[in-house]
C-alpha cells in the first residue's frame, strides 16, 4: 500500500500546525505557563472529558484547561503507585500531570461522573492536591426527566459558587452570555473543520484537524478562535489532490485519546471523514443562545443539543443509530470501531456498534489503543489488511 | 512473465518465485535478523537462484510481512493477512478459514471464496499462543525446536499450562519438570496450551470449513494434529505452508503485474490438468527450522519454465 504523502502546506499554516502540534505534545503546558505570566493573579481550573462547560470557568475571568492524560510523552512514575494496571492510561497519566508538578498552576480541578474511574479521580486529587478544590460535577443521568433541566442547571449553578469561592468575585450574567458567544464562535469554527474533512479530507489529515483541535484545550478560546480562523482559510487554500481511498469514520476517541502518531497511521491507509476525537471540546452540536437565563441555556443545551457517546445515556438517542447517522452524514463505507484500553464504557459500546454494522453490511474494523502505545506495527498490519479488504472485494 | 512475493516475517525472511502460469520457479527461506533490509534482498536473490533465474527477469515484486515497507526493491506491498488468505485459497480453494500461527503472532482469517478477507482476528495482548511461546517451551526444556513436534506426540499424560504470559510459561515449565513430570508430558501441555489459545482466535471469526493451517508452525507435528482434535476437522496443511505468505504476495503481484485475477479457480481453468499449485511444486527444501513435517503427498515432477 503506498504511504499517502501529506497536502503541501504554506510556511503560516505549517508554522500554525507545528505551533498546535507542540501544544498538543508539551505536557509541561507551555500555553498556560505563557497564560499565567499574562496574568499573574488569574486562576487556572483543570477539567476532566467529557461534557463540561467551560464557558462558566471562562465568564469566571480564569482559564479552563482540559486534563486528558499526556500519551507516552511522560512515565506514570508515581501514579502507577496510586492507581492500579487495570484502569485506563488516561487516569494514570492525569494524575501524574499533578504528582510530577506540571498541574500545580490549578486552583481546581473538576471531573464528570462518566465512569467509575473518572468519578473516583475526583477523591485521588483532593487527596494528593488538598491546595486545589477537587470536586465532581453530577450530570442528570436521567436525560428524559422533566427535573432534568433543572437538576442540571442547579449543579451549573454549585459550579458558579465554587468558583466564585476560588476567584472571589461574583460571576455575572453579561459575563456567562459574553463567555457564551465565545464558545459558540469556537463551535462554529470547529463544525467547519470538520466540515472540511467530510467534504475535501485529501485537504486536511485526520492528525492537522486532531491538532488543530487540541491546541484549544489548553489556551483562551479567543486564541484559539484566531488560530483556527487563520489555519481555515489557509486549508481553503491547500492544493490537495483526491485520491481513491477508502473513506472511514472513527469512534472510540470521546475520552482517551490515541497517539499522534496512530492517527497519523490511520491517515497513510484512508480517509478518516470523521470521528469522535475530542469531543469533550465539541460537544454541543449548536449554538448557544443565552437568552436570559445563561446558566438555564447551558443546562438545555446538553439536554438537547449534546453530541452522543459511549458515557452518555439518553433514550431518545440510540448510540447505534446515532453512529449509523455519522456515517451516511460523512457518507463513509467504513467504520473504525476503537476502544481505549480498560475502558470499560468504550469497550461496552463496541459490541453495539459491531452489531449494528453488520446489521447495516458496513465494514468495520474492532481495534484496542493506549495513548502511551509505541509500537504500532501490529495496527498498521490490521488497518491496511481491512483498507485491503475492502478495496480487493 | 516471473513476478515474486517476499514476506518479511519477525524471525524468517521467505521469497517465493511465480511464473505467469502460477508454479513456483524458486523459493528462498533466510533469518530475518537485524538487518531486515538486507534480508528481504537475500532471500530474492536466493530465491531467484534458487529457480535459477536472473532477479532482473522478475517483473513485479510484492512485500508482504511486518517488515514488507522494508522490500525497497519492491513494486508495492500487501499485508500478510491479506497475502496468507490469497495464498491458501490457492493453494486450497475451499478454504473459508485460515490459521496462520507465526513467530510472534497468530491470526484467524475468515476467507470469502475468491480468497478475499471477509474478517480476522490476531493475538493483541502479547505472545502467548504464538510460535514463540513454543520458542519459550524449546528454550526451557532445552530441546531443538525440530524435536518438539515428535516428543511431545509420546505424551501420555500432558499437564495443564496455565500461564498465558510468554515468558512465565518458562518457569511453570520448570516447575512441572521439578515436581517429576516427563518431558514430553510436559512439551505436549506447552503445544495444547497454544492450539487454545489459537482455537479462541478461530472462534472470534467462525471456524468454517475447509480449515487451511499457514505458518511456520504447521511444521510442527504435534500441533497439527492438536488443532485437528480440538476443531474435529482435518486441516489442510501444505509443505509450502512456510511460503504461503510469499506465495500469497506473488500471487498479488501476478495480478498487479497485470494478469488479471491470480486465484486458484482462474489457474485450473487456465490448465485443468495441473491440478493445484501445491501438486505442481518442486521438491521441498528440508527445512533447517524444524523436521517432523506432516505427511504430505510425494511432490511431482519439477515445471521449471524454459
Amino acid at each position: 500500500m503506498a504511504v499517502a504523502t501529506a497536502p503541501r502546506a504554506d510556511g503560516r499554516l505549517e508554522a500554525i500546525l507545528d505551533q498546535c502540534r507542540e501544544l498538543a505534545e508539551d505536557p509541561d503546558l507551555p500555553a498556560v505557563a505563557r497564560w499565567r505570566e499574562q496574568h499573574p493573579d488569574g486562576r487556572v481550573i483543570g477539567h476532566f472529558q467529557v461534557y463540561f462547560p467551560e464557558e462558566i470557568i471562562h465568564a469566571a475571568g480564569m482559564l479552563p484547561i482540559t486534563v486528558m492524560g499526556a500519551g507516552s510523552r511522560i512515565d506514570a512514575k508515581q501514579a502507577d503507585s496510586h492507581i492500579g494496571s487495570f484502569i485506563c492510561s488516561i487516569c494514570r497519566t492525569s494524575l501524574e500531570l499533578g504528582l510530577s508538578g506540571r498541574l500545580d498552576a490549578l486552583s481546581g480541578f473538576f471531573t464528570l461522573p462518566i465512569c467509575d474511574v473518572a468519578r473516583n479521580l475526583a477523591g485521588i486529587w483532593g487527596r494528593n492536591f488538598p491546595a486545589q478544590v477537587s470536586q465532581i460535577l453530577y450530570l442528570p443521568q436521567n436525560a428524559t426527566s422533566r427535573h432534568a433541566a433543572t437538576y442540571l442547571r442547579d449543579e451549573y449553578q454549585r459550579l458558579v459558587g465554587e468558583l466564585e469561592a476560588i476567584g472571589g468575585r461574583p460571576i455575572a450574567d453579561a459575563a456567562l452570555r459574553q463567555s457564551i458567544g465565545v464558545y459558540n464562535e469556537n463551535r462554529r469554527l470547529l463544525r467547519q473543520l470538520y466540515q472540511l474533512k467530510r467534504e475535501s479530507p485529501w485537504l486536511v489529515t485526520s492528525s492537522e484537524a486532531y491538532v488543530l483541535t487540541r491546541a484549544g484545550s489548553v489556551m483562551p478560546r479567543e486564541e484559539h478562535n484566531q488560530i483556527l480562523a487563520e489555519a481555515l482559510a489557509a486549508l481553503a487554500q491547500r492544493s490537495g489532490r483526491r485520491q481513491d481511498r477508502v473513506r472511514v469514520v472513527f469512534e472510540g476517541g470521546f475520552c482517551e485519546q490515541p497517539p499522534l502518531d496512530m492517527l497519523g497511521l490511520l491517515e497513510e491507509a484512508c480517509y478518516v471523514v470523521d470521528d469522535d476525537l475530542l469531543i469533550g471540546m465539541r460537544w454541543l452540536t449548536e449554538d448557544v443562545v443565552a437568552g436570559d437565563d445563561p446558566l438555564g441555556a447551558l443546562a438545555d443545551a446538553y439536554l438537547e443539543h449534546s453530541t452522543y457517546s459511549c458515557v452518555q445515556h439518553d433514550d431518545r438517542k440510540p448510540k447505534e443509530a446515532m453512529l449509523m447517522a455519522r456515517v451516511d452524514e460523512a457518507q463513509a463505507q467504513a467504520v473504525i470501531l476503537a476502544a481505549a484500553k480498560m475502558c470499560e464504557p468504550g469497550l461496552d459500546e463496541q459490541v453495539a456498534y459491531q452489531k449494528v454494522c453488520e446489521a447495516r453490511g458496513i465494514p468495520h474494523l474492532l481495534l484496542e489503543f493506549e495513548e502511551k502505545m509505541t509500537g504500532l506495527e501490529r495496527l498498521r498490519m490490521e488497518v491496511e489488511t481491512f483498507v485491503e479488504s475492502i478495496l480487493f472485494d | 512473465m516471473l513476478v515474486a512475493g517476499v514476506d518479511v516475517g519477525s524471525t524468517q525472511t521467505k521469497a517465493v518465485v511465480l511464473d505467469a502460469q502460477r508454479r513456483i520457479v524458486g523459493r528462498a527461506l533466510v533469518d530475518t535478523g537485524a538487518n531486515i533490509d538486507k534480508a528481504a534482498r537475500s532471500a530474492f536473490a536466493a530465491a531467484t537462484a534458487d529457480g535459477g533465474v536472473a532477479e532482473s527477469a522478475v517483473s513485479y515484486v510484492v512485500g508482504t510481512g511486518y517488515g514488507r515497507y522494508n522490500v525497497r526493491f519492491g513494486h508495492t506491498q500487501v499485508t500478510e493477512i491479506s497475502c496468507h488468505a490469497r495464498g491458501a485459497q490457492y493453494l486450497f480453494p475451499r478454504t473459508r478459514t485460515v490459521l496462520d500461527i507465526g513467530g510472534q503472532d497468530t491470526k484467524a482469517i475468515k476467507v470469502g471464496p475468491e480468497g478475499q478477507v471477509l474478517d480476522f482476528s490476531m493475538n493483541d495482548k502479547c505472545a502467548a499462543g504464538t510460535g514463540r511461546f513454543l520458542g519459550a517451551g524449546a528454550f526451557a526444556l532445552d530441546i531443538p525446536l525440530s524435536d518438539l513436534g515428535p516428543l511431545a506426540l509420546r505424551a501420555t499424560t500432558p499437564v495443564k499450562i496455565t500461564t498465558t504470559c510468554t515468558v512465565f510459561a518458562e518457569s511453570e515449565i520448570i516447575n512441572w519438570l521439578a515436581r517429576g513430570k516427563k518431558v514430553e508430558d510436559v512439551l505436549m501441555g506447552v503445544h495444547q496450551a497454544i492450539a487454545t489459545r489459537s482455537l479462541s482466535l478461530l472462534r472470534r471469526v467462525g471456524v468454517e470449513s475447509e480449515v487451511t493451517f499457514t505458518g511456520g508452525v504447521t511444521r510442527n507435528s504435534a500441533m497439527v494434529q492438536i488443532l485437528q482434535e480440538l476443531l474435529q476437522t482435518p486441516l489442510n496443511v501444505s509443505p509450502e505452508a512456510h511460503y504461503m505468505g510469499a506465495i500469497g504476495a506473488a500471487l498479488f503481484g501476478l495480478e498487479k503485474a497485470g494478469e488479471g485475477p491470480a486465484g486458484a479457480l482462474e489457474a485450473l481453468a487456465a490448465d485443468p490438468l495441473a491440478g493445484p499449485l501445491d501438486a505442481m511444486r518442486r521438491t521441498i527444501p528440508a527445512c533447517d527450522t524444524c523436521s517432523g513435517v506432516p505427511a504430505a503427498a510425494e511432490p511431482l515432477a519439477t515445471e521449471v519454465p524454459a
